[in-house]
């Protein structure tokens, strides 16, 4: 074996550039306004195989580069060649992963090496690495610091070369990265006849997020005495627990896994109202109970909770199911990997329901520190706006690499997302009610002497500890194993595979590996027999050493765990060869009781099912609310609404995210009828995204999300009814089936547990004591069932005086029927003469709102204080929904859009960009309240919408005994005008809301 | 009537083969997704099909150059069965990545004279702007080309979806002789002019171009106008309702006898129609 080296660079000539160096151009042009004259690039490949450099040099144009457009070279490097690089550069970086760290395209290039040299040796592998090739280098920048722009030294190396070493040729070459041989341990016997603070110190310095009450109920397991008995029958340590066995303990009681704070029970107190309340599971009491409360009610809820995500029925022929989930502390560390790795899980969760559901839609949804921040950056973290480029750029490969198009998101700025991102990840799935054969696919078959397989990526030492990791504040020492990079090919092929085999009925149970790897894989899916057995030394590993724990538990992406029937072993095995597939069988489901772990023929975990399921004892916590104080916001006596409507529209919170959508592919899969971004110029904003998933149908499906994350600062509670409301809002604007629509509740949340490193854990507890009551109440009234969910509960950064932490955040994601999507309506005013309508009431509600913050930063008020939206009447709001929703479905309206940050003024301007008209509005008759909230105001259930003059009085006839209120017309004009009986507004020019809307986040730097 | 079979690949990362296969259904021919090793292991033989479609996606995710290490497992491991489909006189599709991949395979835009020769010509490479998008565009078709895919279209709306689609040759003759040859299939327009004004072959600025291809160029053919591949994705407007401008009342309508069919349905149709003609 040897290490060959070749690198390939762009040719130049007419019509031909070198894009990779112009994109780092524009960007350090855009991000730091730093001007280069040129930046080149060198894509390199370390070949490590017994094929002979001569070998590889006669074949390096028909794998390695492509002559049309590159030169290459092997065996040697471009840097220095004068014929290519004829000028001196002021300055190389060349970026390559660190060893054992995914590379992607390595891996897709010994794929490409086998084909051409078929008889390689099975070891040989290929790393890739980038060299930047800087020219006309601003003053006062140094290369050190242009090299950190490049890359995350988490998962990268980086070369350095500089100034004089440049002049002399001295280039530092990136070279081959050798993983260091890991060390097999044997499974040690943890000692657990300790002091209280001796267990504590174990659960802290194993990384194990155990707290000690819980430690306990481990030591107890031990001394029992029947248990040491069984132990002893079954050759294993019988007092003491292994280290696999104290590793998968902790990643299967995990707040991540097991979200105990939901399951707790609450001590809750209100200061406000006297109110003393003792709740037992916020997630049984408030979001379980009145979902299924609802099944009794429907015929169409077909899984609730228990599975990966929750299936509806869709028509009688195929249902579909959603799940979204977050991947906020790994994104925070590595943007890219951990915001890939957010979405490639979240669609296993989908191929992982009933018998395996086919991801159709993605929907994601980011909240990020803002991004022109000037302030300080917690250690080891990154700048809001690179923070942003990693988590778009992992999400939009992760997503387009798998062929799902994002059809939904939002993105929210708040300084206090910068210790921790959030990154919700979802994804829709459909699948035939019924399989082939028979079985309705909804419904997990398993039984026992089934044979479990590994299915998908090998494990590797990347990935332990993510959930246990997750369940703790982020701090400067978080460790990089808790990092992956997905790999969406590996995924796809996988998928590919895995849908064949269910449909030729071969799988009969599945589930995927994600938090707490194999151990809560098949730890799960071995509660449907009663036990299982499992083989450690079976499952095939990146590279060799890894010790029993890590196996069990490590996190490693793509891998699915499949049951299949003996009978049916040889068929499954067939068709994961055809698909150039791994699938390995690493365990069998029994029932024994017994969770039993092997590594070869020794035992190293042996505990009974029901200890690892439900042997973890619930929480008791205290909640208590008082009222936040806040500075009331009262506007100025007199202002220019031309500039505060220009300034609002081009806040981050509002403006444009075109730029950054318009990279997901949203269109794979030939389905998306309302996309997200719709209109004359296809840049106005679409309020929710519709699909027809089957070819030749036009029935439809809604997907929309709503979130409103500050006005958790008045009340969480209003947060969260805020958010479930303008997820229905969205979705009724398209024209969803009101009564048929599912939701998905996602809490990110700071710590609430009062601790010394959580002084105000009471307070925060209580906001999530109001948020989920708020959303028992508001989904009750719009039938509304949840059907699944996550929370995210260590939203923190650091401890001490310097924590920062989240504001409660939900995210209400939803999924609705749409009877025919030729009906749908879109944001974008269409014809001059259409009537435009107020639906719903404005409300003295200017608190929290955007133009609070906005005026608050600006020094042009004293606070955000004040009354936050809230929702007095929802049952009365659904009515009018509905009332809407039949407009809407019957052809009548054919504009809608809902009013949310940034009020009816914002909503109106964006109906103007998107239909490139003006309108002429009078909001004299939208209530007895001051113009300000009426203009500004975000009072919740509002939506406008506009009509065309022959279907006005069929659209007031559906919507009698609503409220709405008329606003004015579409005119043939480019100027929007707004006023208000006398008095004058607004009255600005459509291009002038174009200019303020997108340019604000377009941080891609242009195309030139 | 004669019903065509068509072979729709998928298989390492192709993800458009879902609606690849359904849009010629809907036109009259039988498809059935094949897993590229299904060929290559003689498990299936694509000599059972009469048109074979390469749809969009990601093979091997664009690594080495989009389209690249698929094009190699044809080239290297299907060549005669390919040579034989082509000689047999079978029409054949690449659509985005597999544009790309036929490009790379040396299918596209293949020798003047010759049976294929599986030598790479030109190639498709990172758009301009240096980013992957979806978005519309507005396509003119070639009316003196013998593409028999492209028969009797004008200009469609359809979106592109790549981060690769810069179409490049080594120099201006190849690209000349290409545009001679009437091989140049579809170039994007200016959606404001009229066909006519729009044989100027100086690059559209962005968005008209999304990529800054060499002459506009969206898709090329082969020299006997039975291979074709573009960058565009035309499956993706089969049906009127999946054209942006559907909910102003502005999508295009067919005219044919489905009333919801949108433009870009025709092309499948072409194909299928032209085997049920040489049936």
């Amino acid at each position: 074996m040897h290490v060959t080296r070749v690198e390939a660079t762009p040719k130049s000539g007419p019509g031909l550039r070198d894009v990779r160096g112009d994109v780092v151009r524009r960007q350090l042009s855009a991000d730091h306004n730093l001007e280069f004259t040129a930046v080149k690039t060198i894509v390199g490949f370390l070949i490590n195989s017994d094929v002979s450099h001569e070998e590889i040099a006669a074949r390096v144009d028909d794998l390695f580069a492509d002559p049309i457009i590159e030169h290459s070279i092997t065996n040697q490097s471009f840097l220095g060649n004068k014929e290519i690089f004829s000028q001196t550069p002021d300055a190389v970086v060349s970026v390559g992963f660190k060893p054992g760290v995914t590379d992607n395209p390595g891996k897709a290039a010994l794929d490409g090496f086998r084909t051409i040299f078929p008889n390689a040796s099975l070891d040989s592998n290929i790393s890739t690495y980038i060299t930047y090739i800087f020219y006309g280098m601003p003053q006062g920048i140094s290369s050190e610091w242009l090299s950190s722009t490049l890359y995350n030294n988490l998962i990268q190396r980086s070369f350095v070369t500089e100034g004089e070493m440049c002049n002399t040729g001295n280039w530092l070459m990136i070279d081959y990265p050798e993983k260091p041989p890991q060390e097999f341990k044997t499974p040690a016997h943890i000692n657990l006849e300790i002091s209280n603070e001796q267990l504590i110190d174990i659960s802290e310095t194993g990384l194990l997020a155990l707290n000690l009450t819980e430690m306990q109920a481990i030591q107890q397991h031990y001394r029992n005495p029947e248990i040491q008995q069984f132990r002893q029958a079954a050759g294993i340590v019988e007092d003491k627990p292994t280290d696999v066995e104290l590793e998968c303990l902790a990643q299967t009681w995990s707040e991540h896994c097991k979200h105990k704070i939901f399951a707790s029970k609450i001590y809750h107190t209100d200061l406000e109202t006297g109110e003393q309340a003792v709740i037992d599971s916020i997630f049984k009491t408030h979001i379980m109970k009145p979902t299924h409360d609802m099944q009794n009610d429907v015929d169409w809820l077909l899984s609730v909770f228990h599975d990966n995500s929750g299936v509806i029925a869709w028509d009688d022929e195929w249902s579909v199911c959603m799940k979204a989930e977050t991947h906020n502390s790994p994104s925070a560390l590595d943007p890219y990997g951990g915001a890939m790795t957010g979405i490639v899980g979240v669609n296993r969760d989908i191929l992982g329901t009933g018998l395996g559901a086919r991801p159709i839609a993605n929907t994601d949804v980011f909240c990020f520190g803002p991004p022109d921040w000037q302030g300080e950056i917690p250690d080891n973290l990154f700048h809001p706006s690179r923070v942003l480029r990693g988590v778009h750029a992992g999400v939009r490969v992760g997503g387009n690499e798998s062929g799902i198009p994002t059809i939904n998101g939002a993105i929210v700025f708040d300084e206090r997302y910068l210790g921790k991102p959030l990154v919700y990840c979802g994804t829709v799935g459909l699948m035939p009610r019924k399989l082939p054969d028979g079985r309705e696919s909804h419904i997990k078959t398993p039984s026992a002497g089934d044979v479990v397989f590994m299915v998908g990526g090998r494990v590797g030492y990347d990935g332990i500890h993510g959930a246990t990791f997750s369940s703790l504040e982020l701090t400067e020492e978080s460790p990089s194993s808790a990092v992956q990079i997905g790999d969406p090919i590996t995924q796809k092929k996988m998928i590919d595979m895995i849908l064949e085999a269910r449909d030729l009925g071969l799988i009969s149970c599945i589930t995927d590996n994600g938090a707490g790897g194999l151990s809560s894989s098949i730890g799960e899916m071995a509660e449907y027999t009663n036990g299982c057995r499992i083989d450690l030394a079976k499952v095939p590993l990146k590279q060799p050493g890894l010790s029993p724990w890590e196996i069990l538990v490590s996190e490693s992406q793509e891998r699915m765990t499949v049951s299949v029937k003996p009978e049916d072993v040889t068929a499954f095995e067939k068709l994961a060869l055809l698909h150039e597939v791994e699938a390995t069988a690493v365990a069998e489901f029994t029932s024994t009781g017994i969770f039993h772990v092997q590594y070869g023929e020794s035992t190293v975990a042996y505990l009974p099912i029901e200890f690892l399921h439900d042997g973890v004892p619930q929480l008791e916590l205290e909640s208590e609310w008082k009222i936040p104080e806040h500075k009331p916001f009262t506007p100025p006596q007199t202002a220019d609404h031309n500039t505060i409507l220009t300034d609002l529209l081009a806040r981050p919170n509002i403006a444009s995210k075109e730029s950054w959508v318009r990279q997901y592919d949203h269109e794979v899969i030939a389905q998306t009828a309302v996309k997200p971004f719709v209109g004359v110029k296809r840049d106005g904003p679409a309020d929710a995204g519709v699909i027809a998933p089957i070819h030749g149908n036009p029935k439809g499906l809604v997907v929309s999300c709503g979130i409103a994350p500050r006005y958790s600062d008045i009340d969480a509670g209003a947060m969260a009814a805020a958010a479930i409301d303008e997820a229905v809002r969205n979705a009724v604007c398209v024209g969803v089936d009101v009564d048929k629509i599912a939701g998905l509740d996602n809490f990110c949340w700071p710590d609430p547990i009062e601790s010394e490193k959580t002084p105000d854990g009471k307070f925060k507890l209580a906001q999530l004591v109001r948020a989920n009551r708020e959303l028992e109440r508001i989904c009750r009234a719009y039938r509304l069932p949840c059907v699944s969910g996550k929370d995210s509960m260590k939203n923190d950064y650091g401890k001490g005086p310097n924590k920062i932490s989240i504001p409660p955040t939900l995210l209400f994601s939803l999924f609705g029927d749409h009877p025919d999507v030729r009906n749908s309506a879109t944001s974008d005013l269409k014809h001059p003469g259409d009537k435009l309508y107020l639906v719903g009431e404005s409300l003295e509600e200017l608190g929290a709102s955007e133009l609070a913050f906005m005026m608050t930063e600006s020094g042009h008020a004293a606070g955000i204080g004040g009354n936050v939206p809230l929702l007095t009447d929802p049952n009365r709001l659904f009515s009018s929904y509905r009332a809407l929703s039949k407009a809407i479905n019957s052809g009548v309206v054919k504009t809608a859009h809902d009013c949310s940050e940034g009020g009816l003024g914002v909503a109106l301007a964006e109906m103007c960009i998107g239909g490139r008209i003006g309108a002429k509005i009078d909001i004299d008759g939208t209530g007895n309240i001051s113009t300000w909230a009426r203009l500004w105001g975000e009072s919740l259930g509002r939506i406008i919408i506009a009509v065309s003059p022959q279907n006005n009085a069929k659209f007031l006839e559906l919507m009698t005994g609503h409220t709405t209120t008329f606003l004015g017309e579409v005119e043939a004009t480019t100027q929007l005008s707004i006023v208000d009986g006398f008095d004058e507004l607004i009255s600005i020019e459509v291009n002038d809301l174009v200019t303020s809307w997108q340019g604000t986040l377009d941080l891609t730097g242009g195309v030139a | 009537m004669y019903t065509p079979k068509v072979a729709v690949l998928f298989g390492f990362g192709i993800n458009c083969d879902h609606e690849t296969a359904a849009v010629f259904e809907m036109v009259g021919g039988k498809s059935t997704r094949v897993h590229l090793n299904s060929f290559i292991s003689g498990e299936d033989e694509l000599s059972n099909y009469d048109i074979l479609a390469v749809p969009g996606g990601f093979s091997f995710g664009d690594h080495l150059g989009s389209g690249r290490l698929m094009g190699n497992r044809m080239r290297f491991s299907l060549r005669d069965e390919l040579l034989n489909f082509i000689k047999s006189g079978k029409p054949i599709i690449g659509i985005c990545n597999g544009f790309q991949v036929l490009v790379k395979t040396g299918l596209l835009p293949g020798p003047d004279n010759n049976e294929p020769d599986f030598i790479q010509r030109a190639s498709l490479t990172l758009n301009d702007s240096g980013r992957y998008e979806d978005r519309w565009v507005t396509l003119d078709f070639n009316k003196d080309s013998n593409c028999i895919w492209t028969k009797g279209l004008t200009r469609i709306d359809c979106p592109v979806r790549h981060g690769e689609g810069k179409y490049v040759m080594p120099d201006a003759e190849s690209l000349a002789n290409l545009a001679n040859n009437n091989q140049i299939t579809v170039r994007y327009v200016d959606p404001q002019k009229p066909q006519s004004d729009n044989s100027n072959d100086d690059v559209l600025p962005f968005p008209l171009s999304p990529n800054g291809s060499m002459m506009n160029i969206a898709g090329i053919s082969d020299k006997t106008g039975l291979v074709f591949g573009l960058m565009p994705h035309p499956e993706a407007i089969y049906a009127q309702w999946l054209h942006p401008d559907f909910s102003r009342g502005g999508a295009p309508a067919s005219t044919t006898d489905i009333q919801w069919e949108g433009q870009g349905l025709q092309i499948f149709r072409n194909a299928v129609e032209y085997i049920q003609s040489t049936h």
